[in-house]
């Protein structure tokens, strides 16, 4: 299925893909975007668990439905974290690889916009792509078609929105309410 | 003319009367209860350059206590400016709001060393001509006290910088020393300051270099400033910040992007001011073309993309989306009338909320 939305006009995405909780939130870059999608989480009552740094061994991923993994290279987070850019590709790979060999869905999600495009953002997108069941895209990253070729390629759907509290109108579209 | 005349000679005897003491023209409204000084919460500071005045906006009802900070570094004029039109349009209704609106004075008192805008501009208000001060990024070195040193090192850590005249940032200084030089004593007074009033939380305004891309010398085309529009937060307050950055591009159409503050960069407001104190701190940043190296003559007031409207505008915006992204964390907040929305000066003009 392929889906693109603009802004907060959602279509229904079908039953080809529910998101379903608990959510795994990590960062991949250690940009603050991975905390705004905690607070727009919130928003939307989804029950999370973020771990900015979490790896492989820390946790047990049986425990989550879905993995989000938003993206944004920050060299000052990076640097905070004491960790570089391949280190950090690494982390979020392996995450991703045991998330989908637990059947999680994996969600790609840039929420910064352009501001959070760049070569190591880039390079964390496309490491994570084999892995992604759905693109949260803010529109601006996506001028250049970066995301809409990537949701092509791997015939998953993007969603994308304006603004970045429009992030909410897509969960409340995509997650499945607990009955 | 002839009142442009005698509004400069004025402005230039008044420093000339006071001891050569800067003291900037701020026009206070209805909603300022008190004036302090810095020099109130750290005397060696009384009667010199490094004095700068305080405006209290006492509510009288219960509630945070917030401080604005504009002139940290006193070319960043949508800061002093910002500052200037809350302390003159603004009624705090709940809670108390501190202004510092010229935090490091000397640096006012002093025309800017890096770039080419006039020490004075003239503006039309809405009661008559009146002159914005565009000052320079650090401490008169006349007011420092000590000459600066090769290379610049954070009093209470190992960072550096290769150079020595950030000795006279003051955002480069907090928490500051109460025996170090005078921009040193800044900070400290600063941190005394908020430590005595309470002070929940601070913003310290900025400005930086625009984001347009330029072509350099060589011919290569180069990215401009990745620091304009942005929120940066101290990793206590950054929940808040985030609240308050998607508030404003929501409802205004802005978008900021959000930074954490990073440790390994000593001396900064957002961090070191959160560290020292209970207060959780901000620092706002707007693009101002007067602080792009590559523009010829950059139009600090006019700049088609990047009117002093719209920086102001925007600084103002982030004060009341944070009042409102504070109260969704703590549970109270600000409560202020009058200052007008991002929309509202946009519509309206700036100088029609200067008196």
């Amino acid at each position: 299925m392929f889906f693109v939305s603009t802004g907060l006009a959602l279509k229904d995405p079908g039953d080809d893909l529910r998101l379903e909780g608990p959510f795994l939130v990590t960062s991949g870059g250690q940009s603050p975007g991975a905390l705004q999608f905690t607070v727009i989480a919130k928003m939307v009552n989804i029950d999370y668990t973020f771990e900015r740094l979490v790896k492989v061994g820390e946790v047990d991923i049986s425990k989550f439905k879905t993995f989000v993994v938003v993206v944004g290279a920050s060299g000052k987070g990076l640097g905070a974290a004491g960790i570089d850019i391949d280190v950090e590709i690494n982390r979020v790979v392996e995450l991703a690889k045991l998330a989908k060999a637990n059947d999680l869905k994996i969600v790609i999600c840039n929420l910064e916009g352009v501001s959070r495009r760049g070569v190591s953002s880039d390079r964390i997108v496309t490491a994570l792509a084999p892995f992604a069941s759905v693109y949260f895209i803010k529109t601006d990253a996506n001028e250049d078609g970066f995301f809409t070729e990537l949701s092509k390629e791997a015939g998953v759907p993007l969603a994308t929105f304006d603004v970045t509290v429009g992030l909410k109108d897509v969960l409340a579209e995509f997650v499945e309410k607990p009955n | 003319m002839r009142i442009r005349t005698v509004l400069l000679i004025s402005l230039i005897f008044c420093c000339v009367a006071f001891g050569a003491f800067f003291r900037p023209d701020v026009r206070p409204g209805y909603g300022v209860t008190g004036i302090g000084w810095l020099s109130d919460y750290f005397t060696p500071f009384k009667g010199t350059n490094m004095d700068t005045p305080i405006y209290f906006m006492d509510s009288g009802v219960a509630g945070p206590t917030f401080l604005l900070m504009g002139g940290t570094h006193a070319r960043e004029i949508s800061s002093t400016t910002a500052a200037l039109v809350f302390i003159e349009n603004a009624i705090v209704t709940k809670g108390r709001v501190i202004v510092m609106p010229f935090s490091n004075i000397s640096a006012v008192s002093i025309p800017d060393q890096m770039g080419s805008a006039p020490h004075f501009i003239m503006v039309e208000t809405r009661s008559g001509p009146r002159f914005l001060a565009y000052g320079d990024r650090r401490t008169d070195p006349a007011d420092q006290g000590e000459p600066d040193p090769v290379v610049f090192k954070h009093a209470q850590s190992d960072f550096t910088l290769n150079d020595g005249a950030e000795a006279r940032n003051l955002n480069r200084q907090y928490p500051g020393l109460a025996d170090g030089n005078s921009t040193q004593q800044l900070a400290y007074a600063i941190i005394e300051m908020i430590k005595a009033e309470k002070v929940d939380f601070n913003l310290d305004m900025h400005e930086a270099g625009t984001p347009d891309k330029y072509v350099d010398s060589s011919g290569n085309v180069r990215s401009g400033s990745s620091l304009a529009y942005t929120l940066v937060c101290h990793p206590d307050a950054l929940e808040i910040g985030a609240v308050t950055i998607m508030e404003v591009e929501a409802f205004y159409g802005v978008s900021l992007k959000l930074e954490e503050s990073n440790r390994a960069f000593r001396g900064l407001s957002h961090l070191e001011i959160r560290d020292a104190t209970d207060s959780l701190s901000f620092l706002s940043e707007t693009p101002n073309p007067g602080q792009d190296t590559w523009r010829e003559n950059p139009d600090v007031m006019y700049d088609e993309a990047y009117p002093l409207k719209h920086r102001v505008a925007l600084q103002l915006q982030i004060v009341l989306s944070l009042f409102n992204a504070y109260e969704m964390f703590m549970g109270e907040t600000i409560e202020v009338i009058g200052v007008p929305t991002y929309d509202q000066m946009m519509r309206e003009g700036l100088f029609e909320f200067l008196n």
